[in-house]
């Protein structure tokens, strides 16, 4: 009986005019994601390439530890060609030197807006957005259009249970429509691996379950369908409302979430802290500079010795401030941080009402292109700094470099005046063999994943919801 | 004849539930749209105030010019930013600014606060160009081919009524209709704008008024389009089903893929390229600074007094060296970048605008100064900034070093010496950013206008031409 009525379903779905255009539509979109996804992959995979080897030929024909720095910049990975998430907003480099903090710079979209004024379309979006428009599109009308051709009365004269029925329903919709588009799917990943991306078994786990994901919002947005259909008697009502829920879920509430928490939790602009962290470090400076002037004024009528004593006093006396500068810094970008996380633990909550937003912050997740990964690499580059910084300090002890210039200006005796330009260079090439190297953090496929499980069981919760609530609806159906 | 068409039509629309749904719903994001593009625009600018704010408070308590060295300038925000986004949430805000040398803003929006880019915004741009053209569709799908579903078409054309006057009538019933309740919820929304506290001068009015006929123009376009498909269709499902799939094409498929085009088409120089080849020189130039610092001696002049000012002079001069040579190999990479750029932008936004949803996305963020050009426009802006900041900090100092430096005395006359006073942090030149002009932004969108125009008389052309071999029955 069951199987009659799956069968009759997908017959019904298979052979609707509409069936084809969708399919098509969405198979040529997959493709199309897919394939722009691994191009811009491969775009950014050549440019961070050729920006490392630049940064290491830099190294190579620094002549002063002195002034020494690098840059560090994110790797892009493979799973951007599904998910590209953030990975154009977020900058793509960091400054690293012993002197400033690290501060990601320059998104590819500042670099080159064009790009942002329409945005990529990847795997992710097109679920979120086109497949479930889809879902929809089928749905809508399962229940009150089978009442309205009159076929609804028909199949009740039999002996048909109700609930066998809408089994059958959501059944041979689900399998209608879910089938079809794993084709389009499975020649993305064939296209994936012709291209040459290069795919690690933990990649291949994120992509099963980037596609389980998707399959379970497709779920949802095909019973969400069905439930709309049994809530309404007339399906030109019941296409209006499941546009209108379309539109609240996919495009309302995630946004709306957001744009809500960022009015509730205040977070200051980055420029303002680092305004702040320059004022306190200029007050330092100037009453470091006032105490020096002091012992410098003495310094003229110490002995050798004596001056040996307190240029090294001078230079604890500068490490100290530096230290306290740091820690200064530290304390600013902790409150900032928090109050960051506060902010999005706060939107993701409100965002999360919609099954669809919870499908896209899953997936950026498993991509390891949502926030999160913002903050690793800063966290991974602060690490790395710190080494660099390390080996720069100790080189710069050894060979006497000094970052800056100092120039001595002295009047002799007669009236004359000296001066004296220090400035730390030779100009031979460094050993930079010593320095260390800086490696993107690396998750493993259960770091990425773990923050998923919040994600899948949302997703299940509504999709339990909309099967239980149309089964309800369905059973105090009016068929007539 | 032509007005009881009409007002059938009228009567017809405003009496039906789909119509109620969808006003209601669109009204409703509007006017939402507006509300939280005004609150917006109120923490943005707070934000920026404070920045600047602490920008001058760093100062204070100080005592001597030469250290300050540099300020930050900050891109305020516009006050239609929040209604069309544009690129404004992507280019960078702040610029460092050292008085030599090239600026480069940093900081975007995006970059700064991920979470807004997450989902993006939900303003006026994306509810005209994805929310407002499916309604139309929505509205107009089976406006030809539901008639006849409905046999209303059959009972119309049984009297003497000429069938360009019976289309004309539904569709300027309908453009009506729509407009008016759409006008309606934009008025709504736009006096939110002044109760919430965004100062919108008069020239700003314009721009929102325009953005508005653009936005009614797309909507007139995918109106028109919806009778036309309708008028080539039989059924009604068919009818909604093709416009569904010219709408993602429009609106996801062809602005995307055209910028994509260009991105292959035109190959532009890597920013990574360029900053190297410019740290290079400028790692060389500072080398040849130094080797000039050694030449300096006071011989023959009169050093009573200030014997620190021949020294910064001098290195003034060495400066100015160091930075013609930079600047003239920086203007040159820049240059070609930037020609580069421009030519990639004409291909890819001349591909795009075969898709009116990128017609009105170009015209609108144009109108409300937020298109590509803010970055030029910021970038140049800034550029002018620095070069009153250099003349400022010469003024005060003497020498524009570039980079801060402190110019320490030891010894000297001290018997003289008083309380050296505290700067003014207000004495600093203020940053104001002007933008592109209401003509330049209006000359610069006609284009764009003019398409939306065009697709409108060709789909109404189309539904004309299609309705009169229409069979009614």
């Amino acid at each position: 009986m069951l199987a009659t009525l799956i069968q009759k379903e997908l017959r019904a779905i298979i052979l609707s005019p509409k069936f084809f255009g969708s399919f098509a539509i969405c198979s040529i979109l997959i493709l199309l994601s897919v394939f722009t996804g691994i191009q811009e992959y491969k775009a950014s995979q050549k440019q961070y390439d050729a920006a490392t080897n630049l940064v290491n030929e830099e190294l190579l024909v620094a002549t002063s530890w002195g002034n020494l720095d690098t840059k560090a910049y994110r790797a892009p990975d493979p799973m951007q060609v599904f998910v590209s998430g953030l990975s154009y907003d977020v900058g793509r480099w960091s400054n690293i030197s012993p002197e400033t903090g690290v501060k990601l710079r320059h998104s590819a979209y500042s670099d080159d807006p064009i790009f942002a004024v329409f945005r990529f379309v990847d795997f992710a979006f097109i679920v979120m957005f086109v497949l479930s428009l889809i879902a929809i599109q089928f749905t809508y009308d399962a229940v009150n259009g089978e009442r309205e051709s009159g076929t609804l009365r028909l199949v009740f004269s039999n002996a048909v249970p109700r609930a066998k029925y809408l089994l059958a329903k959501c059944v041979g919709s689900w399998l209608g429509l879910a089938v079809p588009l794993g084709v389009p799917i499975l020649l993305g990943l064939l296209l994936v691996l012709v291209m040459g991306v290069p795919l690690s078994v933990g990649h291949w786990a994120k992509i099963a379950t980037l596609l389980a994901l998707s399959l379970l919002l497709f779920t949802f947005f095909v019973f969400l369908g069905v439930l709309i259909s049994t809530l309404t008697r007339r399906s030109s009502v019941s296409f209006l409302v499941a546009i209108l829920v379309w539109v609240l879920f996919v495009m309302i509430i995630p946004r709306a979430g957001v744009m809500a928490a960022g009015g509730m939790v205040n977070v200051p602009r980055v420029a303002e802290v680092e305004a702040q962290r320059e004022g306190f470090a200029n007050e330092r400076w100037d009453k470091f500079y006032a105490d020096m002037i002091k012992v410098w004024e003495n310094s003229c009528s110490i002995s050798a010795e004596g001056r040996w004593q307190s240029m090294k006093a001078e230079d604890s006396a500068r490490k100290a401030i530096e230290q306290e500068i740091e820690e200064f810094d530290a304390r600013l970008q902790e409150d900032l941080q928090q109050r960051r996380t506060r902010q999005e633990d706060l939107a993701w909550t409100l965002a999360r009402f919609s099954p669809a937003a919870a499908y896209q912050l899953a997936a950026m997740s498993l991509a390891e292109t949502d926030t999160q990964n913002k903050t690793q690499y800063e966290d991974a580059m602060s690490t790395y700094r710190e080494q660099f910084s390390q080996v720069v300090e100790q080189k710069r002890a050894e060979s006497g470099d000094e970052l800056g210039i100092s120039i001595g200006m002295s009047m002799t005796p007669d009236g004359k005046q000296e001066i004296a330009v220090g400035s730390s260079r030779d100009l031979g090439a460094l050993d930079v063999s010593d320095l260390p190297r800086f490696e993107p953090p690396k998750q493993t496929y259960a770091e990425t994943a773990a923050p998923t499980v919040v994600d899948f069981g949302l997703i299940m919760l509504s999709i339990l919801i909309t099967f239980a609530g149309a089964f309800v609806a369905f059973l105090r159906y009016d068929v007539r | 004849m032509l007005k009881t068409v009409i007002e059938k039509e009228i009567r017809d629309l405003i009496g039906s539930t789909k119509f109620a749904i969808t006003f209601g719903a669109c009204a409703f994001l509007i006017i939402a749209a507006f509300w939280g593009g005004a609150a917006r625009y109120g923490l943005h600018q707070s934000h920026y105030e404070a920045s600047r704010t602490q920008n001058l408070r760093q100062l204070e308590g100080m005592t001597d010019w030469t250290a300050v060295g540099s300020t930050n300038i900050f891109l305020p925000p516009q006050p239609l930013s929040t209604l069309v986004s544009g690129v404004s949430n992507d280019i960078g805000r702040t610029t460092l600014v050292t008085g030599r040398g090239e600026t480069s803003a940093m900081d975007s929006r995006f970059n700064e606060d991920p979470i807004y880019a997450v989902f993006r915004f939900l303003d006026i741009e994306f509810l005209f160009q994805v929310i407002l053209s499916l309604f139309a569709i929505l509205l107009g799908y089976d406006a030809i081919s539901g008639e006849k579903e409905r046999g209303t078409l059959r009972l119309t054309f049984a009297n003497a009524v000429p069938r360009h006057t019976y289309l004309l009538g539904k569709m300027t019933g309908s453009f009506i209709v729509l407009g008016v309740s759409l006008l309606s919820a934009v008025a709504i929304g736009s006096l939110l704008l002044p109760l919430m506290g965004v100062p919108l001068a008069g020239e700003d009015w314009g721009r929102l008024a325009l953005i508005v006929l653009t936005g009614l123009l797309y909507f007139g376009v995918f109106l028109t389009l919806s009778v036309f498909v309708s008028a080539m269709t039989q059924r009604s499902s068919s009818s909604f089903l093709w416009l569904l799939v010219i709408w993602i094409v429009s609106v996801l498929v062809i602005p995307r893929v055209s910028v994509l085009m260009a991105g292959r088409a035109v190959e532009v120089p890597s920013v990574d390229e360029m900053a190297s080849q410019k740290a290079r020189l400028s790692s060389q130039l500072r080398d040849e600074f130094i080797d000039g610092l050694g030449h300096f001696s006071t011989e023959g002049r009169d050093i009573t007094g200030d014997p620190t000012r021949f020294l910064m002079t001098f290195m003034d001069s060495l400066t100015d060296v160091r930075e013609t040579k930079m600047q003239e190999f920086a203007g040159r990479l820049n240059e070609d970048r930037f020609n580069r750029q421009r030519e990639q932008q004409k291909l890819a936004f001349g591909l795009a605008r075969i898709s009116p949803a990128a017609s009105l996305s170009l015209a609108i963020s144009r109108l409300s100064r937020t298109s590509t050009e803010l970055k030029n426009r910021f970038f140049e802006e800034s550029m002018t900034y620095k070069e009153s900041f250099g003349q400022f900090m010469k003024e005060k100092t003497g020498s524009n070093a570039g980079g801060s430096m402190r110019i320490i005395t030891v010894g000297g006359p001290s018997e003289n010496a008083e309380e050296p006073k505290a700067i003014d942090p207000s004495e600093l030149p203020v940053f104001r950013f002007a933008g592109a002009s209401l003509t330049e932004a209006v000359n610069e969108s006609a284009v764009d206008m003019g398409i939306l125009v065009f697709f409108n008389l060709l789909f109404f052309a189309g539904a004309f031409a299609a309705f009169v071999r229409y069979d009614v029955r």
